[in-house]
């Protein structure tokens, strides 16, 4: 094909990108300047860097103990994903009865948003008696169609062939899912990690439907509630924006090959 | 005999083994999808609230959200203006995904630059496109003072008229780099010789996307769309965090309608009648999208 100039599709793109990042820069520069949001003209630079608004956050709320809540449910959020989603996964890949009925389940399941449910979820989390608690929370994100596809399409891509020869060295199946499977999907089990993170972490209208004690709260709620009280007026709602966004975006960036082809991945297999 | 008895044991227990795999996973999905969408039908012709023994009054919800509840007509229609708005989106993301594509250097930076937004906590990108529109202190007013666009800052987030496009603004914002990574892994399916053997025909740059890109695109179309739809429908953070569903009932949309009957003024009977309309527009939607894809988007969801 003929090459054709570049620098407008440079030009193009760079234009895009500014209005996508611009929102962070701004944020990040009044966080870290102590700048008053109130000054007119807003500096387009920071001036004096100091840390006076990021000190305000740890005095005004109880910042470690949402950072816990959030972790913990997370964490309980990862390892239910991961342990599930790969039994589900590897199960959907043996030939069985009822295994259309299982396969319709799970993708229409896909179509059923969790917010068109909220109402019985909190009346059955009610009844197990899990209200405020962290396994209530976690719960309802056990378990995600998108990765029990990425899961299933990971293990249909192990070859026939090499699953055979285990078998004919004597390996038992346990071992083979141990020892053959599970470590040649190594990277659904990296999807499944990111995509469970990133979902349980941002997730905000479950934990506000759930809890009830301040303790329990998680990051976005104490955001959302940091800014009831607040209003936009302090530079400080900003600095929290920041610790708050940091861990999901350290992650992405770390991981972003694994993320992106999940979801691609996820949404094409399912 | 020993033999085929030991095979059918052996079956049996395979598929013992199978469905004990599945087991947790059916489990979380009929406790968290399918019985709530049952309990929903139900309460939905209940009057029934925490305290009180449950009541059959047949369509009378329905009747009273159909005939006596301008909130929820109000709610429809922004949520039927968010999902108008998933094309835009999409249409800015084809355009995005077929620069990106091109052999230009750099492109894997544009490409991360531009996702970067949607993995991200909804709540804090609400806090920060809350205060970009804000009257007196948002980069946006600032900006269109400066260029002298406007005399007097616009008060986006308090006016009836700009409320509910900032609010789609800021989720085709978010939900941009998601399109984009979709179309992208879609028009890499397509065979580059297509389009050497068009250009050898004669066929100009826009021929080519009209005949070979878009129709070959044409399932990542649907399901951005759906996911777009979805997505933008439920986005109930952004709603609740940057407006509140204000000014008036100007944002209110059909999910932040729910959580305020149901959580705000405990009455679940009603919300629960809300629901299946809305997941019935939900379906019904998804359904007409399918057809006009040329109902082979079932490709999408095949095995």
């Amino acid at each position: 094909m003929r090459q054709r100039r570049t620098w407008p599709v440079h030009a193009a793109l760079t234009a895009v990108s500014a209005v996508m990042l611009l929102p962070f820069y701004w944020v990040l520069k009044t966080s870290i300047s102590g700048e008053n949001i109130f000054a007119y003209p807003p500096s387009i630079v920071p001036h004096g860097a100091n840390p006076f608004y990021y000190i305000d956050v740890w005095y005004a709320i109880p910042f470690a103990r949402y950072f816990a809540n959030s972790v913990v449910v997370s964490a309980i959020t990862i390892a239910a994903n991961v342990v599930l989603n790969a039994m589900a996964g590897y199960a959907l890949t043996q030939r069985f009865r009822g295994k259309k009925l299982v396969l319709l389940l799970f993708l229409s399941c896909m179509m059923i948003p969790f917010q068109a449910t909220i109402i019985p979820a909190y009346l059955i989390t009610g009844r197990l008696g899990l209200l405020d608690s962290y396994l209530g929370l976690s719960l309802p994100l056990f378990s995600t169609s998108i990765c029990i596809f990425v899961y299933k399409a990971s293990f249909d891509a192990v070859p026939r062939s090499l699953i055979d020869a285990a078998r004919v060295d004597g390996l038992s199946q346990w071992t083979i899912i141990w020892r053959v499977m599970i470590p040649l999907a190594r990277s659904a089990t990296a999807t499944n990690v990111i995509l469970s993170f990133i979902w349980s972490w941002n997730n905000f209208m479950w934990p506000l439907i759930v809890t009830r004690s301040p303790d329990m709260q998680t990051l976005p709620l104490g955001l959302a509630r940091f800014l009831s009280y607040q209003e936009d007026s302090t530079g400080a709602l900003y600095a929290f924006c920041i610790m708050v966004l940091a861990p999901g975006l350290l992650l992405f960036l770390m991981a972003q090959k694994e993320f992106v082809q999940g979801l691609a991945a996820g949404a094409t297999k399912g | 005999m020993r033999v085929s008895g030991l095979a059918l044991r052996k079956s049996t227990r395979r598929a013992i083994l199978i469905w004990a795999f599945l087991a947790p996973s059916l489990l979380i999905f009929l406790l968290y999808r399918i019985l709530p969408l049952a309990w929903n039908v139900v309460l939905s012709f209940q009057a029934w609230s925490p305290m009180k023994p449950a009541v059959f009054i047949g369509l009378d919800n329905y009747q009273e959200m159909l005939f006596d509840d301008d909130v929820f007509w109000q709610a429809l229609w922004n949520t039927f203006g968010i999902i108008a708005s998933a094309p835009i989106g999409i249409a800015i993301a084809l355009g995005l995904a077929l620069l990106v594509d091109s052999n230009i250097r750099g492109r894997d930076v544009y490409r991360t630059i531009i996702f970067l937004s949607y993995p991200l906590m909804t709540v804090a990108v609400a806090i920060i496109w809350r205060w970009m529109f804000d009257e007196r202190v948002g980069l946006i007013n600032y900006v269109a003072r400066a260029a002298h666009l406007v005399d007097k800052p616009i008060p986006f987030l308090n006016s009836f008229t700009w409320a509910l496009p900032s609010v789609i603004a800021a989720n085709i914002w978010q939900m941009l780099g998601f399109y984009m990574v979709i179309i992208l892994s879609g028009l890499q399916t397509i065979p580059g010789n297509l389009y050497e053997a068009a250009g050898i025909d004669g066929a100009n740059a826009f021929h080519r996307f009209i005949r070979i890109t878009v129709p070959l695109l044409r399932p990542s179309l649907f399901l951005c769309f759906v996911i777009g739809m979805l997505n933008s429908v439920t986005s109930f953070d952004l709603v609740y965090v940057m407006t509140g569903g204000g000014p008036g009932r100007a944002t209110e949309i059909l999910v932040t309608y729910i959580y305020k009957l149901g959580f705000n003024q405990t009455r679940f009977d009603y919300a629960a009648a809300v629901t299946v309309t809305f997941f019935i527009l939900l379906l019904g939607i998804t359904f007409l999208a399918n057809r006009l894809s040329g109902g082979n988007a079932g490709a999408v969801e095949r095995d």
